[in-house]
C-alpha cells in the first residue's frame, strides 16, 4: 500500500514537472512563465528606465547615448566601430527577439523554435536559395572593409548585449515560445538583407503567365498585360525626359526565343484549390509599395527643398523600422534603421535626405530544366549534358529528428520544385525549373547606405547609388543646396524586351542574362522642370527608355494621385507634404464609378441596392473610415473585375491576376464594346453594362451576407478589421482592429495587415528640420509603455517633430534622458 | 507556520539566486521527505508556502511595472482582465508544491517504520 501510495505520488509529480517545464504545441510552459522572479512578469515596465550608465565589453571609447521623449536613442560615438557596435547594443537590447526571429524566418530555421508546423516555410526559404544568397553576401561584405567592419561591430554590440542578459532578462517572447537567444553573426545580418529582397523583388508571374499564354494566346496577353500602359498613366520619370547617354546594345527579340511549352514548364494542367494565396480573394489588397517625392525650392513656401517618404510595408508589432540617429566624426544621421542591420536605411544627415521606393523591375526569372532521364545529375545545356551540384540543407526540427534536404542546383540557380515532389504552398513556383535571381549574386548594399549617411551632395548619393544592386529601389534626393533628382537604381540584366515574362528555356544561352544595363544609364531625372520629382512603384519611363526592365509596376494611382497633387500646389510647407501622404482619394474610383454608375439601371432596385447606390452617386471618392461607399465601391471593382475576367481563366489560371486597373479603366472609358466584356461561357453578347449591372448587384448581395443589413457594419473602417498583428502572430501582443482611412490604391495606403511603415518629410536648408512617424514605439517589449506608442497618432494622421542632435552635449528640452556607454577593460 | 514560513523563506532565496521555477517543487518535496510528520501537513506546507511566495511575487510585479504585460499575457490565455493571471500564478505554484510536498511525505514514509524500529 506504502509502495504503491510512494510510487502513485511520485508518478503524478513527475507528470506535473513535466507538463509545467515543457511546451505543449503552442501553449507555453506554465512553470517557466509564471514564476515570478524569471517569467513573464519580469519583463514588465520596468525595463522602461534609462540606465545613466552601462558598463559594455568591446567598446575602444566612451559612447552617449541621448534619449528623447519619445525614447528614441541619440548615439554618439569617437569612432565608426563603437558607433556601430552601440547601434548593435541598443538596437538589441530594444528588438532582440524581432531580429533573431526574422533572422531564423529568412535562414529556413523557424522549425528549431517552432516545430514541425514551420517545416513548410523552412524547406521554401532554403530551396529558394536564401541562405546559399546570404553566404555570398557575407563573403562580398567581408571582402569590403567599410562594409565588412561596420557589420562587425554590429554584431558585436548585439551579442555584448546577449553575454549581459540572464535568463530573466529574455524578452518574453523567449520564454512562451521557451528557447534561448544565440549569438549574432554576420550571416543573420545577411539574411535580413536577403529577406528584404525577397520581399521586394522574390514574387513573379511566369508560371502563369506561361499557363495564360497556352490557354488565351500571346496576342491577348500583350492586350491584357501591356508593356506600355496607356497614355494617362504618370510614369516615374517625366514623359520626354531626354536621356543623357547612348545606350548599349541590348539584345533584340528574335534571338534564341525558345518559348517553353507547357509540358517543358512543368505546368500542372488541372489545377485544384486556392492555398497559399499569389491571388488569394482581397478586394482592397494594397501593393508592398511605396510613396517619395522631392519638391525643389521653387515650390516651396520657404524656398527650400523638401522630401516625403512613406514606404508600405507588412505591419507588425514590433514595428519594421527602429528609429535612430548616428553620429561620429563625419558621420551625422537620423532616420529608421531595420534591426539586425547596422546604419540609417531612410532618413537624413545635415545635408541631405533620401528615401526608396520599391523599382518593382523584373530580376527573377525560372528556367525549365531538361533533366537525363529520370535521375537530377545532368541536365541539357547548349547541346551538352552538365552536371547538376546539389547542396544539402539540414534542417533541425524542434523534438524531432534533424529533416535533410538535397536542393539541385543548375548553372542558373536552384530547382525550387522538382517534378514528382509535393508543391509548395508559394504557387508562383513552376516545377522543374531553374530560378535566376539577382539576390543571389554576391552584392555589398550596406556599402550604399554607409555612405549615403555621410554623403553631402549630389555626387556622394550618386556613389553611394554605385553599390546598389538588389532590390533595385527609386532613390528620392533632395539637399541644402537645392537639388533635387529621383534615380530608378539596381543591376539590371540587359535583355531583350519580354525576356523573362515567361517560363525561359535553362538549355539555351540565348535565354540567359546577357550582361548589365551601364550603371550610368539607369532611369534618372535630376532638377527636372516641373520642380519635382516622385515615385510610388509605377513604371519608370516612357517608351522612349532604350532598355527592357520589366513589365509588372504598380497600378498607376498612387503615382498619378501624387503628382496631379504636387502639380496643383505652390509655396508648400513641410505640413502640406505630411497631409499629402494621408491623402485617402481613390483616384480608382474617381476616374471608373462615374461611367460605371452611368451603366446602372435603377429600376427595380432592392431597398439595399437603391441604398448603396445612393451612398455611391453622394461619395466624394475619400477612403474614409466612417464611409459606406469605399466598402460598397471596393466589393463592387472586385465583382466587375471577377465578372469580366473569370470566365477567361481556363484551366489552371486561377491564380492569374487581372489585368492592372489601368488598363480596366481604359476599357471602360475608351473601349466600353470591347469583346472582354462578354461571357465566354453564355450564348449572348455582355457588353459593359450588362457587367456593371451584374457586379453592382452581386457585390451588394455579398455585402449584405457579410456584414448584414447595409449600416454602420459596412463602413470600411468596421469592413476591413486593419489591425496590426504581432510578429509572432501571439493573440493580445498586436494592436487589433484600428478604424484606419486610406486604402489599397490611395496616397494613404494602409490595407488589413500593410501600411505606411514610416512617414518621413525633410526641409533641407541652412538648419535641416525632419518630421516622422510609424505605427509602434521603439520597444519590442509588448510590456512596455514604448511599444505601441505611436500607433493611434499613426492612424490619426499625425505626424512628430524628429529631434536632431548636432552633439551628445547639445542641451534640448527634447532630452528626457542619457546614458553613457562605457568600455570594461 | 513554521515549515511554511521556512520553505518560503528557501524558496524565495533560490529563486533569487536561479532562474529555475522548479525550486516550488524541490523545496517542498524536500520537506516533505525530511521532516513532515504525515501527509497533510506535508502537502499544505507546499501549498502553503509556494502559493503565498508566487501571489507576493505576481502582486509585486504586477504592481512593480507588470500591469501592462499581465494584460497582454492575460490576452495571450484569452482570459480578459488580467488578475485571473495572478490567481493562476499562486496556483500553479501551489498545486505543484503541494504534490511534490505529499510526494516527498509518501518517501518518507517507506522508511518511517525502519526508522522507528531502530530507534
Amino acid at each position: 500500500m506504502k509502495y504503491t501510495r510512494a510510487v502513485v505520488s511520485l508518478l503524478v509529480v513527475a507528470l506535473v514537472f513535466w507538463a509545467l517545464d515543457n511546451r505543449h504545441g503552442t501553449f507555453p510552459p506554465l512553470g517557466k512563465l509564471l514564476n515570478p522572479f524569471a517569467g513573464f512578469w519580469q519583463n514588465g515596465s520596468r525595463g522602461d528606465t534609462l540606465p545613466e550608465r552601462l558598463s559594455v565589453r568591446g567598446l575602444r571609447d566612451e559612447v552617449r547615448v541621448a534619449w528623447d521623449a519619445r525614447r528614441v536613442p541619440h548615439i554618439f560615438a569617437r569612432n565608426d566601430h563603437d558607433l556601430y557596435f552601440a547601434q548593435g547594443y541598443i538596437t538589441a537590447r530594444d528588438r532582440l527577439w524581432q531580429m533573431q526571429i526574422q533572422a531564423f524566418y529568412a535562414a529556413g530555421r523557424l522549425s528549431e523554435v517552432m516545430g514541425r508546423t514551420s517545416l513548410e516555410s523552412d524547406r521554401f526559404n532554403r530551396r529558394f536559395g536564401m541562405v546559399w544568397a546570404a553566404e555570398r553576401g557575407v563573403e562580398a561584405m567581408k571582402r569590403d572593409p567599410t562594409a565588412g567592419d561596420t557589420v562587425q561591430a554590429y554584431a558585436d554590440g548585439v551579442n555584448a548585449y546577449i553575454g549581459s542578459l540572464r535568463q530573466k532578462d529574455y524578452p518574453v517572447e523567449y520564454k512562451i515560445l521557451d528557447y534561448s537567444p544565440e549569438p549574432w553573426t554576420l550571416l543573420d545580418s545577411a539574411l535580413l538583407l536577403k529577406y528584404m529582397s525577397y520581399d521586394l523583388t522574390g514574387h513573379d508571374d511566369e508560371r502563369w503567365m506561361t499557363a495564360a499564354r497556352t490557354a488565351l494566346g500571346e496576342a491577348t496577353l500583350d492586350e491584357l498585360f501591356p508593356f506600355e500602359p496607356p497614355n494617362f498613366v504618370s510614369p516615374v520619370i517625366p514623359r520626354g525626359t531626354p536621356w543623357d547617354f547612348t545606350p548599349a546594345p541590348a539584345p533584340q527579340a528574335g534571338e534564341g526565343e525558345a518559348p517553353a511549352g507547357p509540358e517543358k514548364a512543368g505546368f500542372p494542367s488541372a489545377h485544384s484549390g486556392r492555398t497559399a494565396g499569389a491571388s488569394a480573394f482581397d478586394p482592397d489588397a494594397p501593393e508592398a509599395g511605396s510613396n517619395n517625392w522631392a519638391v525643389s525650392g521653387s515650390r516651396t513656401k520657404s524656398g527650400r527643398p523638401i522630401l516625403a517618404n512613406d514606404p508600405h510595408l507588412r505591419l507588425t508589432l514590433p514595428s519594421i523600422w527602429y528609429e535612430v540617429q548616428l553620429s561620429a566624426p563625419g558621420c551625422n544621421a537620423e532616420g529608421v534603421s531595420l534591426p539586425g542591420a547596422p546604419l540609417v536605411i531612410i532618413g537624413h544627415n545635415q545635408k541631405i535626405a533620401w528615401g526608396f521606393t520599391n523599382a518593382g523591375d523584373d530580376v527573377l526569372d525560372w528556367y525549365a530544366v531538361t533533366f537525363k532521364g529520370r535521375s537530377h545529375k545532368e541536365y541539357l545545356y547548349d547541346g551538352k549534358w552538365l552536371k547538376a551540384s546539389v547542396r544539402v540543407e539540414v534542417i533541425k526540427v524542434r523534438g524531432e529528428k534533424p529533416v535533410v534536404d538535397r536542393v539541385v542546383y543548375t548553372r542558373q540557380g536552384p530547382v525550387v520544385w522538382l517534378e514528382g515532389e509535393p508543391e509548395p504552398a508559394n504557387k508562383s513556383v513552376p516545377a522543374g525549373a531553374a530560378l535566376r535571381w539577382l539576390a543571389h549574386d554576391p552584392s555589398n548594399e550596406l556599402l550604399t547606405f554607409y555612405r549615403l549617411n555621410r554623403a553631402w551632395d549630389y555626387d556622394g548619393y550618386l556613389e553611394a547609388l554605385a553599390s546598389w544592386d538588389c532590390p533595385a529601389q527609386n532613390f528620392a534626393y533632395a539637399d541644402a543646396g537645392g537639388t533635387i533628382a529621383i534615380w530608378h537604381n539596381g543591376k539590371y540584366p540587359l535583355r531583350r524586351k519580354g525576356q523573362g515574362r515567361y517560363i525561359l528555356d535553362g538549355s539555351n544561352p540565348a535565354d540567359e542574362w546577357q550582361g548589365w544595363v551601364p550603371r550610368g544609364q539607369n532611369p534618372h531625372v535630376k532638377n527636372p522642370p516641373r520642380g519635382f520629382v516622385s515615385s510610388a512603384n509605377q513604371k519608370p519611363t516612357d517608351s522612349s527608355y532604350p532598355y527592357y526592365l520589366g513589365w509588372d509596376y504598380a497600378s498607376f494611382e498612387r503615382g498619378n494621385r501624387i503628382n496631379e497633387i504636387l502639380e496643383g500646389m505652390k509655396d508648400i510647407t513641410p505640413e502640406d507634404m505630411a497631409r499629402m501622404q494621408n491623402d485617402n482619394l481613390s483616384l480608382r474610383a474617381r476616374m471608373a464609378l462615374p461611367p460605371l454608375l452611368a451603366e446602372i439601371d435603377d429600376r427595380g432596385l432592392a431597398p439595399a441596392e437603391k441604398w448603396a447606390l445612393d451612398e455611391l452617386k453622394g461619395w466624394n471618392f475619400e477612403n474614409l473610415a466612417g464611409l459606406a461607399a469605399p466598402t460598397i465601391f471596393a466589393q463592387f471593382w472586385s465583382d466587375f473585375n471577377e465578372t469580366t475576367w473569370n470566365d477567361k481563366k481556363t484551366g489552371g489560371l486561377w491564380a492569374m491576376h487581372w489585368p492592372r486597373s489601368e488598363v480596366v479603366i481604359d476599357l471602360i472609358l475608351n473601349h466600353p464594346d470591347s469583346g472582354f466584356f462578354d461571357g465566354r461561357t453564355t450564348p449572348r453578347k455582355e457588353t459593359l453594362r450588362d457587367i456593371a449591372n451584374a457586379a453592382f448587384r452581386s457585390a451588394v448581395r455579398e455585402l449584405q451576407a457579410q456584414c448584414g443589413p447595409p449600416g454602420r457594419s459596412w463602413t470600411w473602417g468596421e469592413w476591413r478589421r486593419a489591425g496590426i498583428g504581432h510578429l509572432g502572430r501571439i493573440p493580445g501582443f498586436g494592436s487589433e482592429k484600428l478604424p484606419m482611412n486610406g486604402g489599397g490604391n490611395a496616397v494613404n495606403a494602409s490595407g488589413p495587415g500593410f501600411g505606411p511603415s514610416w512617414r518621413m518629410v525633410v526641409e533641407l536648408g541652412a538648419e535641416v528640420r525632419a518630421w516622422g512617424i510609424m505605427p509602434g514605439g521603439p520597444s519590442g517589449n509588448p510590456g512596455s509603455r514604448y511599444y505601441d506608442a505611436g500607433v493611434d497618432d499613426w492612424v490619426a494622421g499625425k505626424i512628430y517633430p524628429l529631434l536632431f542632435l548636432k552633439s551628445a552635449d547639445e542641451a534640448n528640452p527634447g532630452i528626457v534622458a542619457r546614458t553613457s556607454l562605457g568600455g570594461v577593460k | 507556520m513554521t515549515a511554511v514560513v521556512a520553505c518560503l523563506l528557501i524558496m524565495l532565496a533560490l529563486h533569487l539566486l536561479t532562474p529555475y521555477w522548479w525550486w516550488v517543487m524541490i523545496v517542498p518535496f524536500v520537506y516533505g521527505a525530511a521532516a513532515a510528520r504525515s501527509g497533510g501537513p506535508a502537502l499544505l506546507a507546499g501549498f502553503f508556502s509556494a502559493g503565498l511566495l508566487w501571489l507576493g511575487g505576481g502582486l509585486y510585479f504586477f504592481f512593480a511595472g507588470g500591469r501592462i504585460i499581465a494584460g497582454r499575457v492575460a490576452g495571450m490565455f484569452g482570459l480578459g482582465p488580467s488578475w485571473p493571471l495572478v490567481v493562476a500564478t499562486a496556483l500553479v505554484a501551489a498545486l505543484a508544491a503541494a504534490f511534490a510536498g505529499y510526494a516527498g511525505y509518501a518517501v518518507r514514509d517507506l522508511f518511517k517504520k525502519k526508522t522507528a524500529a531502530r530507534g
